[in-house]
């Protein structure tokens, strides 16, 4: 496990905590939570560029490259998916959708971690 | 105007079916997420295995397949309104349970024939047994909203 995943287990488990807390308090989606998904988006668009930035100065992905790069464009997509989603119905039950969004993160960050090393 | 007394009570029942045959709506969007996430996961997961290493396990892969549909069909169902959506949501739904256990059971009983891993090996073990759990919160949630019987 590198920095990268523990970046992305940090944010991840804070926006989590954050989303889930707002929805158990029965609030709708607001800025704290919909900027910790944010956060979440904003700690994998780091692993993708030091990625990006890793395989062009000649380091090799153990595993399938492909594999990797499908499960990091993936979660790069869950967070804008899941803030839509919850500002199109904005009740107490988006904020556990996005809280949804940290977990499965820092769960593909975790297998992004496997199929690299 | 006399008429518009019916015109409006047929407003108002429309408007009623309308709010009873939607599951998209409170905790339904985050089933329905939850439900996409594995949708996502288990489409790619049965199309790299098929892809790179079919020969290997056909059934278990053709497995993974089958469950990556269940799941696809579930989240698109369970986001419609209207009874057909409703009855194609419990049919999934209930497809699910049976694979998630039947397939979790014949994983532990025959191990052999059932080394590979699938969404449904081991009740859904390595997904944290969402799997096993989706399907009767799935259920509840369908029968909590189940379209009114026809007047």
């Amino acid at each position: 496990m590198d920095a990268y995943f523990y970046i992305i287990l940090a944010v991840g488990l804070l926006s989590t905590i954050i989303c889930a807390v707002a929805g158990i308090m029965k609030k709708a989606p607001n800025d704290a939570t919909i900027l910790s998904v944010a956060a979440v988006e904003l700690a994998l668009l780091v692993y993708l560029v030091g990625s990006i930035v890793r395989v062009s100065s000649g380091e090799q992905i153990a595993g399938e490259p492909w594999e990797f790069w499908g499960y990091l464009i993936t979660a790069l997509i869950l967070p804008v998916g899941a803030v839509y989603w919850s500002i199109l119905e904005r009740t107490r039950w988006s904020n556990f959708v996005l809280a949804a969004v940290g977990v499965t993160a820092l769960v593909m960050a975790a297998r992004m971690n496997q199929i690299w090393y | 105007m006399t008429p518009q007394t019916p015109v409006n009570k047929t407003d108002n029942a429309t408007a009623n079916a309308r709010s009873t045959d939607t599951r998209n709506t409170g905790p339904g969007r985050l089933l329905i997420a939850v439900y996409a996430v594995f949708a996502i996961s288990a489409t790619a997961r049965a199309g790299y295995q098929i892809l790179t290493k079919f020969s290997e396990a056909p059934l278990a892969y053709l497995l993974s397949a089958f469950a990556a549909l269940v799941y696809v069909v579930a989240t698109i169902s369970l986001a419609k309104p209207g009874r057909t959506w409703f009855k194609v949501s419990v049919a999934a739904v209930l497809v699910e349970l049976v694979g998630v256990v039947v397939v979790g059971a014949l994983s532990i009983v025959d191990s052999v024939s059932f080394p590979h891993e699938t969404v449904w090996s081991l009740f859904g073990r390595g997904y944290a047994f969402i799997p096993l759990l989706l399907p009767i919160l799935g259920l509840v949630w369908l029968y909590r909203r189940r379209p009114a019987p026809r007047a």
